[in-house]
């Protein structure tokens, strides 16, 4: 562990101004011991260079998942001021709106007898893996449309309820979206991939919930024990990562106008209320607006193959929630007893908030926002409730996952996908992927235990745990 | 080796290292190529391309962003490449075959080449030239 790693006590750790030229604010970090002792040096340095972003609020913060990434740490959360502060798409990676969404079915444990024709009726369903392309052919207005209308678009198409909508993040539109900063490139590649899962660490997966730790706030939610759920994990596609190619050359260039010399190229930024800033923002949240209709759309095939093997009524399979942990958003805060709107930047987070505040569906407002934590391949996913404490220690931010601690390469090494996939299966989870390759990349002893960040969220408050659910199938590309 | 992954949790680092800068250029290329298609059989198809940048470290990731994004709009699997660079020009071929779902599957969706660390230097030792890209997988 590095010497400047200071415990302030319990999970909280600091490193202080001057741990890097020109830090603004401190880097704090929520970790435990055994997480403090195997965080990389890269990582600390990346949430360093962080801090010496221009308008930066109270600390560059780290969520216990923290992993090296480029531009902010994986698991990285930043405030900036209106003011003096920036918008920058290092603060929020090439997946904009990377996110999850977790689905309550009325089908009960052992009610699903038959997981491998489920898996692979869901596999075919949905495109998945590398060059997958969409079985809805939408036009290049149609996507335009799309990337203004968010998940409402395809609902409006019939891909979905307006009830899911009230279950998103942002009821799955961000109204900042202005297509006009969206490149042609950008449009071009988002046209054939609406409703594609994409590779690597994205996956859907038909879950139980195994054990209910906090009743009152599942019953809310909307889940029970023993009950069917699906995940779906993924993001906004070659349209988001275009978008973010595109945006980082205009900052870069934008950062030698406004005088913001940075240690990072990748933190390439922008004034919030500069032109450079709001068009890439608007840009960013027309990416973000893709991906809730890419997860709908997915989400869409997959009720519709659950409601044919099973007789499920379609309107039955409630969306519980849709959480992005790519995004930056404009929020109120608290700061110094003040309520301020800032922009928070989070890149590998999640989106917290506590009880009352106005973003929460009404459903669920007086409990907090659901929080969803996707486990590694056949580990526990958890579901879990914003808190007031997060609010007050980050700005409404938690974890968004377990965080890896082998590169591909080395997974790929010292797991065989086939091995892993048998071993998977004694464990009655049935798997399906594009490749034996990206189950080895992909094996649960690539990361850390998902248990152990989620322990410390929760004992740091900044979100509490009310359900764990176990895998029985998943598809991944 | 023209190229070397090196040791990074989240993404791919590579490192990549040449006697020229054409060659390093189209180095960096063949390993993200390598990177996102397993199985390659190359091929006919041919893909021109002309970029101007700032600087060499601009172009060099302009040209690996570029590439992606041709072969994620055309449906391609590209194998190799060829590069002339004048002053801040670059121009280049790429050659490679249609993607083919039964031979192409295995492999890495690259999402964007990172500024992270991308910094073209000239080693002391041999006078090649070295740079290490960070592809977000």
């Amino acid at each position: 562990m590095l010497e400047s790693l200071r415990k302030l006590g319990g999970v909280e750790w600091e490193i202080p101004i001057g741990y890097t030229p020109n830090m603004n604010v401190p880097g704090k970090f929520f970790l435990s011991d055994r997480l403090a002792a195997e965080v990389e040096e890269g990582a600390i340095q990346q949430l360093a260079n962080v801090a010496t972003m221009p308008g930066i609020v109270n600390y560059a913060l780290a969520m216990p998942d923290i992993h090296w990434g480029y531009g902010f740490p994986i698991g990285g959360v930043a405030a900036f001021s209106p003011d003096h502060g920036v918008v920058s798409p290092g603060g929020v990676g090439f997946d904009i709106n990377c996110g999850v969404r977790l689905i309550a079915t009325p089908l009960r444990e052992e009610e699903v007898d038959n997981r491998r024709e489920l898996i692979e009726r869901l596999f075919r369903a949905v495109p998945t893996g590398v060059g997958a392309r969409s079985p809805q052919k939408l036009s290049i207005a149609e996507v335009k449309n799309l990337l203004v209308e968010g998940a409402s678009w395809p609902v409006e198409h019939g891909f979905g309820m307006d009830a899911d909508l009230h279950h998103c993040e942002q009821e799955g539109r961000m109204e900042e979206a202005d297509t006009a900063h969206v490149s042609e490139k950008a449009i071009q590649r988002g046209v054939p991939q609406c409703g594609t899962l994409g590779s690597g660490n994205h996956f859907l997966e038909i879950q139980v919930a195994r054990e209910i730790v906090d009743k009152d706030a599942a019953a809310i939610y909307g889940i029970a024990e023993g009950q069917i759920c699906m995940m779906i994990h993924c993001g906004s596609r070659g349209l988001g990562h275009q978008v973010c190619t595109d945006h980082l050359k205009t900052l870069e260039q934008a950062m030698k106008k406004y005088r913001i010399d940075l240690p990072d190229r990748q933190l390439a930024c922008a004034p919030l209320h500069s032109s450079e800033g709001e068009a890439y923002f608007s840009a960013m949240a027309a990416a973000a607006n893709y991906a809730w209709a890419n997860r709908q759309m997915i989400m869409h095939n997959a009720r519709t193959v659950v409601a044919d093997l099973y007789g499920v009524d379609y309107g039955e399979m409630n969306l519980i929630y849709d959480v992005a942990h790519n995004v930056a958003k404009f929020e109120e805060h608290l700061v110094d007893g003040r309520r301020v709107e800032l922009c928070v930047h989070r890149k590998g987070a999640t989106r917290a908030f506590g009880p009352d505040r106005p973003e929460v569906p009404q459903a669920y407002r007086a409990t907090g926002q659901p929080v969803i934590i996707p486990g590694s391949m056949g580990t526990s996913s958890y579901l879990l409730k914003g808190t007031q404490i997060a609010m007050e220690k980050s700005f409404g931010s938690t974890c968004h996952g377990a965080g890896r601690v082998l590169s591909r390469s080395r997974a790929k090494k010292q797991f065989r996908g086939s091995t892993l996939k048998q071993e998977l299966e004694q464990k009655h989870i049935v798997i399906r992927a594009a490749s034996n390759a990206v189950i080895a990349e992909e094996a649960p002893g690539a990361y850390k235990p998902s248990d152990e960040v989620v322990r410390v969220v929760d004992a740091a408050g900044l979100s509490r745990v009310v359900a764990r659910l176990e895998p029985l199938g998943v598809i991944k590309g | 080796m023209p190229f070397t992954e090196l040791e990074h949790t989240a993404d791919i680092l590579v490192r990549v290292n040449a006697s020229s800068i054409e060659h390093l250029f189209a180095e960096a290329a063949r390993a993200m190529f390598s990177f996102m298609h397993e199985q390659r059989k190359g091929g006919p198809v041919a893909r021109t391309l002309t970029l101007e940048a700032a600087d060499m470290d601009t172009l060099l990731h302009d040209f690996l962003s570029e590439l992606l994004y041709a072969a994620e709009v055309d449906n391609l699997v590209f194998s190799d490449v060829d590069v002339s660079i004048s002053g801040s020009t670059l121009a280049a071929t790429a050659y490679g075959e249609p993607f083919d779902p039964d031979v192409h599957a295995e492999g890495a969706e690259i999402k964007g080449v990172s500024y992270y660390g991308l910094q073209i230097r000239k080693t002391e030792q041999d006078n090649h030239y070295r740079v290490d890209i960070l592809f977000d997988v």
